[in-house]
């Protein structure tokens, strides 16, 4: 077959469709918050090797992994038609334990699935030693209940069982419920609309420009590297701590430009810790592709071709590669934050025009869970703040947005003090705290939250000591800030904490502004 | 008594109107810098000093927003809350920028200001405002000099007790003053304070143009087109300007509801190809609302027609990437350079393609007032083929398949996404390209018939002649349905429906044709979307009925939450029937048809009959291929379609699928 640039356009659109109408069906028929209003969660189609194909623009974290999940998936259950496996083990496709993949193959009359589909979605509990399932742990078996591949359909059918046993392991059982409902649904939309194209096009088209559409993105990807001057680029950067010690933890990267490749070597990163700060490989290769992607200025599909031309390296046991059974509820959403850092610092060598300043670096998530009093139900409610962008060599940085690896919604003041024992008595812009510079980086948030009912409460956020870099002689942004207001005495709290709390004590969230860029 | 549609376009505006038994059309040339000069002329055209009725849809406050030139306008929040318009939701709407920028917002940080004070969701008070404080913002508002006040505190549509104080302290000022529990009175403040802040920011342009309008028509005589697809009276407009931003649409869609709904089609799925883009609705019996819809990159949460549109129109480019795809628009030639057959364009658009293929009749375009240069595309086309090896023919066919894939996809988002069949529906096209592409994309989403309206090109002048009087309320409620029933409920429609009658009433309806519509908006406790429910006795059944239907499953078991009631107040006024003609014969009349010319269909190239579309009559039939051409637009029926023109002028096509 040859390729016929008009198929390959229309293809294009029709696999990211097929995604796009996955997380349609999963945003709208699903139960939390944290999928629903946060959209937490994303979709993607899979050739029948595994290799990602179309992912809809949901959340970065989730580029690089979704194929590890699918991998892992096939390599440890037999799938059969009807059937749909899922998973969060983090060292075996997983990235951290609240992310739960659900994959599905699509078979064509075949005795192989020639396809497959596959969603993702951060549930709001998933048991462990603190609401939320976001801890200050030091093992993973802390963290929530482990699933490693397992069959939770089959032929059609949910295993009623393995429900009951997870959900009684879980902390929200009735949500979490109405959540994998959402994320089965999303895929068998995703198998019938994979089956419809089939009908349409016959098999071997659709495999054919399946995988043309790899190749696709792999010439555009080669042509941005290409673009890059050869060279050896490095950077480092450092997170805070781990939550346990008070020592900062490096990331380096030596990034090895030749042609239209990039080698990327991670090596010389600190070793794991003993907080859940460890990244495992598959948020490591995340944040790269995302920086990558990031580069490409064109609307190509997110697929297993961007991939291709870019080798990441690293080091068994290391902060950005760490092994079973380290903890890693952080990784996927702090140390990945700072792998986009030290990534893009070490580009900037190269492409100073294009790369901007360090943004805040940080998802300043925050879990509250108790009991409200209003209702005498308990509740874990999980939140992730947005911060300041760095500013870039053309523009001043965006304010109070979500930055880099997440871009899930904020729950509305209103819904959350609807659904929860909370009154939010600031939220705001933190003004001036975006690094000076020709360009000032963008300022951080201020989000302040009064409890009515006694409830625990976990932060686990970054950039609390070591500030956003600025670039090209620009200032760094203000690092954030962690605050306690008891009975109107302010105590300023560790990056990471994990506290219970009385009701009428008030927390002050205030995140990180971005990097400055020039001199001021 | 003449009755007047009015539509202010780009280029035209558009008149229709209804003269003791006569219907009549009349285009004007708009006047951009002051839109109401072209309004008056027609008006006056068509009215000869005698009374007229007026409903018109403007651009006015669309504009204003589009452009930025509202007024200035202050915002008055609870302290600590400014920033929350600025915020938004903390998302960026493009994923991969580095450089990523919100829109800037119209109202800049130093005219938004704080006031202590705090109601709870419960609506009770748990902070009271204070004097000084009241004073203190009175004196900065004063000072910052602005012309239009917005207003929107927490949970004020459960006690709107403080917005109302801040209104008493700020009416010294002399400035429109919007607040947000009358705006939408609705949870979310976001989206609460964005729809209040558009609205006070668009208001005085809203009021000064028709004012303008009203010294000549008379307040009385006039009625403004909302986005919701009812019209609303002069003054309402002016105090409610947001309910008016997306009217044009709206009236469009209302036009093929009613002409749809007259010639026997109740499920119709419309399809509005323009120069750069395309909007599609789907109208299952009735017209579709949403609440999700937006102004550049503001939330407007008033009820809205529910409209769907994508950058693909009939000037959108055509261009292999550097991967080797053929990506059509959304980048688009728009009217200056334009395609390369009006001349000046260097760069093949959907136009161009559909005139290689020969489905555009050069010398009929525009009725024969513009040339197109259909010379110039055959080097455009043999030099892009060349680069990607395929055939010239191939090129075009295929531009036209990418394209036609993009609009399939819009329509998907109205459909299937939605819990609908697109095959049940009618693809009822409009717009001055949709006539091209209508069957195609009918064959590509196994649409069995094709419905284009006499009149293509003044469909929105139509629907403003025709729509009816309508005023949305709502308010958040938040209740658990064991804790409310079908009784109570009522009782809180009660106060809401007597000031829709009233205001029904004060803008001239009889009682007798006042219709009040109650609607809950609910969901499953947990679930933060909710579905807008008839109310009814039944209205926990009807409710998992429609959740079944839109996403796929229902759960009887689980609580159900009562978000807010809704009622939508409807006046029918009287409506103009719709012009019918005799029957005639199966025969085209000999006349009508001007010539033949090669057009490409599936590769191949056929004899094709070019007919004028006015001189069709009842009752004709049309075998494809044929091109049909009339003054704005032209229509293709391909080999696998056909056709008959029905009562009213309106053609129907058949698509035989292969």
């Amino acid at each position: 077959m040859q390729v016929n640039p008009i198929l390959l356009e229309v293809f294009k659109n029709r696999f990211s469709s097929i995604a796009e109408e996955m997380g349609v069906t999963l945003n709208r028929t699903a139960f939390s918050p944290n999928i629903k209003e946060r959209r937490d969660f994303s979709c993607a189609v899979f050739n029948g090797r595994g290799e990602t194909v179309a992912q809809a623009d949901h959340q970065p974290v989730h580029l690089g992994s979704m194929p590890l999940s699918v991998a892992s998936a096939v390599k440890d259950v037999e799938m059969k038609p009807g059937d749909m496996v899922f998973l969060n083990d983090p060292y075996k496709g997983g990235t951290h334990l609240p992310d739960i993949t659900i994959v599905a193959p699509v078979f064509c009359g075949g005795d192989k699935p020639e396809f497959f589909v596959a969603n993702r979605a951060h549930h709001a509990d998933v048991g462990g030693m603190s609401s939320g399932s976001m801890p200050l742990s030091t093992s993973l078996f802390q963290e929530g209940v482990i699933i490693p591949p397992l069959k939770i359909v089959e032929g059609g059918e949910v295993d009623a069982k393995l429900m009951k046993f997870l959900l009684n392991n879980i902390r929200t059982p009735v949500e979490r419920e109405g959540d994998f409902s959402a994320q089965i649904m999303a895929n068998l939309t995703g198998v019938s609309r994979m089956r419809e194209l089939v009908e349409k096009y016959n098999l071997d088209t659709v495999k054919f420009y399946g995988e043309r559409l790899i190749d696709y993105a792999e010439t555009i990807t080669r042509k941005v590297i290409s673009d890059i001057p050869d060279g050896v680029y490095s950077f480092e950067d450092y997170m805070d701590d781990d939550g346990w010690s008070r020592s900062r933890i490096p990331i380096s990267v030596d990034i090895d430009i030749r042609g239209d490749t990039a080698s990327l070597d991670f090596s010389r990163s600190g070793d794991q810790v003993e907080g859940s700060v460890n990244a495992v490989y598959a948020i490591t290769l995340s944040a790269v592709l995302y920086v990558f992607r990031a580069l490409v200025s064109e609307n190509i599909p997110t697929n297993a071709g961007c991939v291709r031309p870019i080798t990441v390296k690293t080091r068994k046991g290391s902060i950005v590669d760490a092994e079973f059974p380290a903890a890693v509820a952080g990784g996927n959403v702090e140390t990945s934050q700072r792998v986009v850092d030290v990534v893009l610092g070490a580009l900037a060598k190269a492409l100073p025009e294009q790369i901007p300043a360090a943004s805040q670096g940080t998802m300043n998530n925050t879990t509250i869970g108790g009991k409200d009093d209003r209702t005498g139900k308990a509740y874990a409610y999980y939140e992730t703040i947005a911060g300041g962008m760095g500013a870039s060599a053309i523009r001043r940085g965006e304010s109070a947005v979500h930055c880099h690896m997440t871009n899930t919604l904020n729950t509305p003041v209103e819904a959350l003090e609807y659904a929860y024992p909370f009154l939010v008595t600031e939220y705001s812009i933190r003004r001036g705290t975006g690094g000076k510079g020709k360009f000032s980086g963008g300022d951080g948030i201020v989000r302040e939250i009064r409890l009515l009912s006694d409830a625990e409460m976990t932060v686990l956020s970054e950039r609390r000591a070591i500030p956003p870099y600025g670039l090209a002689g620009g200032e760094p942004g203000t690092p954030g800030a962690n605050i306690l207001i008891r009975q109107g005495k302010k105590e300023k709290m560790p990056g990471k904490f994990n506290a219970k709390l009385k009701k009428g004590d008030t927390v002050r969230i205030e995140t990180p502004g971005g990097g400055g860029y020039g001199k001021p | 008594m003449v009755l007047i549609g009015v539509d202010t376009g780009g280029t035209f505006t558009d008149f229709i109107y209804k003269d003791g038994e006569k219907w009549g059309v009349y285009k004007q040339l708009s006047t951009p810098e002051n839109p109401a000069m072209a309004v008056l002329e027609g008006i006056r055209k068509i009215s000869r000093d005698r009374d007229a009725k007026v409903v018109h849809g403007s651009t006015v406050a669309t504009n204003a927003i589009l452009e930025r030139k509202g007024v200035k306008t202050a915002l008055i929040t609870n302290a600590g809350f400014e920033d929350v318009i600025e915020i938004g939701r903390q998302n960026r709407f493009s994923l991969y920028d580095l450089k990523y920028r919100k829109e800037p917002h119209i109202v800049p940080s130093n005219l938004r200001f704080g006031l202590k004070g705090r109601i709870n969701c419960d609506g009770v008070e748990l902070e009271p405002l204070t004097p000084s404080d009241l004073t203190r913002m009175r004196d900065l508002v004063r000072a910052a000099d602005v012309e239009s006040i917005a207003v929107c505190l927490l949970f004020s549509f459960l006690n709107p007790e403080h917005e109302k104080t801040v209104r008493r302290e700020l009416e010294e000022l002399g400035v429109p003053i919007s607040l947000s529990h009358e705006i939408l009175g609705e949870f979310r403040e976001f989206e609460r304070t964005s729809t209040t802040v558009i609205n006070a920011y668009v208001s005085p342009k809203m009021k000064r143009y028709i004012t303008y309008l009203i010294k000549e028509v008379g307040e009385d005589s006039l009625r403004i087109m909302q986005s919701n697809g009812g019209s609303i009276s002069a003054q309402t407009a002016m105090d409610e300007s947001v309910r008016t931003i997306l009217s044009g649409p709206a009236g469009g869609a209302v036009g093929a509801f009613e002409i749809g709904r007259a010639a026997g089609f109740e499920k119709l799925i419309t399809f509005d190809m323009g120069g750069t883009s395309t909007d599609v609705a789907l109208i299952d019996g009735k017209l579709p609302m949403t609440l999700e819809a937006g102004i550049s990159a503001y939330p407007v949460k008033v009820p809205m027609i529910d409209i769907h549109t994508v950058g693909a129109g009939g000037g959108s480019i055509a261009e292999v990437d550097v991967g080797g795809s053929l990506r059509v628009g959304p980048e688009s030639a728009g009217a200056d350079p334009g395609p390369i057959c009006y001349g000046k364009g260097e760069r093949i658009t959907v136009t161009d393609a559909n005139l290689f293929l020969g489905r555009l009749v050069p010398e009929n375009f525009l009725g024969g007032d513009m040339r197109l240069h259909d010379e110039k595309l055959n080097r455009h086309f043999e030099e892009a083929a060349a680069e990607i090896g395929l055939s010239p023919m191939a090129l075009a066919e295929g531009i036209l398949a990418v394209a036609n894939t993009n609009m399939e996809r819009a329509i998907r988002v109205i459909s299937v996404e939605r819990g609908y069949d697109p095959r049940e529906f009618s693809l009822f096209s409009f717009g001055g390209a949709g006539g091209m592409h209508c069957a195609f994309l009918a064959r590509l989403l196994n649409i069995p018939t094709v419905f284009i309206p006499n009149n293509p090109g003044i469909l929105s002048a139509i629907g403003m002649l025709t729509a009816d009087v309508i005023k949305d309320y709502s308010r958040t409620v938040m209740i658990k349905e064991p804790d409310t029933d079908y009784d109570s409920l009522l009782k809180m429609f009660e106060e809401m429906e007597e000031r829709g009658k009233a205001e029904l009433l004060r803008e001239g309806l009889e009682e007798s044709a006042i219709v009040c519509e109650r609607y809950l908006d609910m969901r499953y406790e947990g679930q933060s979307y909710e579905l807008i429910v008839p109310f009814g006795e039944d209205f926990s059944q009807t409710f998992h009925g429609m959740h079944e239907k839109v996403y796929g499953f229902a759960n009887p078991d689980k609580v159900i939450e009562i978000v807010n009631i809704r009622l939508r107040a409807r006046g029918l006024p009287e409506k103009p029937e719709m012009k019918t003609f005799p029957r005639e014969g199966e025969e085209i009349a000999p006349e009508a048809v001007v010539g033949t010319r090669k057009v490409v269909f599936d590769s191949e190239s056929h004899e094709t009959a070019v007919i004028r579309r006015e001189m069709l009559r009842h009752g004709n039939r049309i075998e494809g291929p044929a091109i049909l051409v009339e003054y704005s637009s032209t229509i293709v029926v391909p080999p696998f379609a056909s056709g008959k023109v029905d009562a009213y002028g309106n053609l129907i096509l058949e698509i035989r699928n292969s």
